[in-house]
């Protein structure tokens, strides 16, 4: 096992524990902090991946600024256990059973599958270099790169059509 | 990417160039009629576009898009609905406590966002284009946000459509995986040459979750009711026929490259929620007193009838590109009525309020009563052929219980719709007529072309063949 593989399952451990202590949390900013490892974790895998741009970026944009307006939102709301609206019994059964149902299907079909050995890579593998994504980007990926703009320009209409007084 | 390629896109681009102009002229105080008109002519141009580019096709822009035949069909069925969507949205937002401008900014996105996933033949630029569809739609549900409805529409819409969207790249990345690829040909190609495996169904299984949620297929259903009534009326008819196409369109072409219709598991699968659309749409209908929802499970029931098309495979795709069209139109029509006889306060949906409708305005109880004949599926209306089209092809396929399940709900249908068309002419109650404060223009530009998607209606219902012809020859565009 070298170096590589032993950061990996640390890695996974890690971004596993924290994203069950996301959801298992009786405090949202508890939730919110574990949520902020999650991300580390997450730009640790893209590091590996050899994608060092997107595990930065990763990071910024997520454990930063997204992080960073999560807590302000809750913080503004003042959440606590006695405000939280109490969940009916029935829903929680029958959201326990319907999870339940789609991860027997996952671990089953996981069990069946054979990976075999194929290794999903574009070219050397180098593509998560800046210069090469950038490259991508700007030529071969230039109509999906504008309509995404576009796609954020929706989102910013969005937000001011909805929120402004 | 050359020239021929960029020219390709040219209709895109122009549609993507109305957005920008829309918010420029609001930027510069223009008026809510300056808007609309521009918005119109932009549209038009987007025709006029395509028109110009379509001997150049079929033009492929590796790696993400394809502009051929079939994306051509869709995306003009798509510009066809925004054009008149946008011209009830006149008199609609008009009257509205709202200011109405950012409204055709996204509006126009939205219809962008459709546009691209009828050219998609990638994984990438497929949820690009659904993100752009949804995100615009969550601030259109939510437009009229006094409204309580509307926001409680918004938030539900938002909650499941960002689930659903998890599931499409959970599946996406299970298929990718599998196949190493995210482009539609390849993905087929490995396919063929390795045989399916699990992971590959299981990637098949969470994307059909997605494009169920967005069809409102039956067991992803449950939000459109509440949405459709949540909605402003204009936006109801864009969810109910633009954003339905643009799913569908890249529903078809993902089936197509993958050899979907060979898979036995996924015809299963697919068999059994066109049955459940079909008889939980229709009978969930039955008991409905508010119009909107009427049609919101009327559309379920629709899209049910549809999949039978949809399974029959190549043969079945132009059947299923006259359904759409049929089924648009019928439905512009009907959701242009309920905008016309809005009122400031809230939308017409309560059926009591249709009461004796006829006596009051003979020419819109005309329009309503044609839609839902349409709806039905009566002779001489454009639903008889685009049914007994879809009939044929599933016959000719031997999907036997299909096309029974398809006859005993349509009669099933029959009964609500006729429901409505009795209190259209029942004896009216006595009603103080609305007061008119718009330009009459606009009611003139309103009437005009809700009577010429009547005409439209009956001469699809006569002669057909006109209109077929037309699609099969835009389909071996590929």
């Amino acid at each position: 096992m070298d170096i590589s593989q032993v950061l990996f399952y640390a890695l996974s451990a890690m971004a596993l524990g924290s994203a069950i202590m996301v959801v298992i949390s009786r405090n949202p900013v508890h939730s919110v902090l574990w949520l902020i490892i999650t991300f580390f974790a997450i730009s640790g895998h893209y590091i590996l991946m050899n994608a060092q741009f997107l595990g930065i970026v990763n990071l910024i944009v997520y454990a930063g600024a997204i992080m960073v307006l999560f807590l302000f939102v809750i913080m503004l709301m003042n959440l606590n256990a006695e405000t939280e609206p109490q969940k009916n019994k029935w829903l929680k059964l029958a959201g326990v059973v319907a999870g339940g149902c789609l991860l027997l299907v996952l671990v089953a079909a996981l069990k069946q599958a054979e990976v075999k050995g194929k290794v999903a890579m574009l070219e050397t593998g180098d593509i998560g270099l800046i210069r090469n994504l950038g490259k991508a980007l700007f030529t071969d990926f230039v109509v999906p790169f504008e309509i995404s703009s576009i796609l954020f320009l929706s989102a910013m209409v969005g937000a001011v059509v909805i929120g402004k007084k | 990417m050359t020239n021929l390629q960029l020219l390709a896109l040219l209709p895109f681009m122009v549609l993507a160039t109305a957005a920008v102009v829309v918010i420029l002229l609001i930027a510069f105080k223009q008026s809510h009629t300056v808007i609309q008109v521009t918005g119109f002519f932009m549209m038009c141009a987007v025709v006029l576009a395509m028109w110009f580019v379509r001997d150049t096709l079929p033009r492929e822009v590796p790696p993400l898009l394809v502009v051929d035949g079939l994306a051509a069909l869709f995306t003009g069925l798509i510009i066809f609905s925004v054009l008149v969507v946008g011209l009830l949205s006149y008199i609609y937002f008009e009257e509205r406590e709202e200011n109405p401008k950012e409204y055709y900014i996204l509006l126009f996105l939205a219809t962008l966002g459709a546009a691209v996933l009828t050219i998609s033949r990638h994984f990438i630029s497929f949820f690009i284009g659904l993100e752009l569809l949804s995100v615009s739609l969550y601030a259109l549900i939510a437009y009229l946000r006094n409204r309580n409805n509307a926001i409680e529409a918004g938030v539900k819409y938002l909650m499941l459509a960002a689930l659903t969207s998890a599931f499409l790249l959970f599946g996406m990345a299970l298929i990718y995986m599998e196949t190493g690829s995210m482009e539609f040909t390849a993905i087929g190609n490995a396919i063929t040459k390795s045989g399916t495996s699990v992971l590959f169904l299981m990637g098949i299984g969470l994307i059909v979750v997605a494009i169920g949620f967005k069809l409102a297929l039956v067991p992803f259903h449950l939000w459109a009711a509440d949405v459709y009534q949540g909605a402003p009326a204009p936006v109801t008819a864009f969810i109910a026929t633009v954003s339905k196409i643009g799913v569908f369109a890249v529903f078809v072409r993902f089936a197509q490259a993958i050899h979907l219709h060979e898979n036995a598991l996924a015809v299963t699968v697919l068999t059994v929620i066109a049955i459940a659309c079909m008889i939980a749409g229709n009978v969930l209908a039955l008991m409905q007193q508010n119009i909107k929802r009427l049609l919101a499970y009327s559309s379920i029931a629709h899209f049910g009838y549809l999949l039978v098309a949809f399974l029959s495979g190549d043969a079945g795709v132009g059947a299923g590109v006259f359904y759409l069209l049929a089924y648009s139109i019928t439905l512009l029509s009907a959701f242009g009525i309920i905008t016309l006889l809005s009122t400031r306060r809230k939308d017409a949906d309560e059926l009591s309020g249709y009461r004796g409708l006829f006596w009051r305005n003979p020419l819109m109880a005309a329009i309503f009563t044609v839609a839902l004949l349409s709806l039905a599926g009566i002779p001489l209306t454009a639903g008889f052929p685009a049914k007994f089209f879809i009939l044929t092809v599933g016959v000719q396929q031997h999907m036997w219980l299909l096309a029974v399940v398809l006859v005993l709900t349509s009669v099933i249908g029959l009964y609500y719709y006729l429901r409505i068309i009795s209190t259209l002419f029942a004896s009216p109650p006595l009603s103080p007529a609305k007061e008119k404060s718009l330009h009459p223009l606009f009611y003139a530009a309103t009437y005009t072309s809700l009577v010429v998607l009547m005409f439209l209606l009956a001469w699809l219902g006569i002669f057909p063949g006109f209109i077929i012809d037309n699609v099969q020859e835009f389909l071996v565009i590929r």
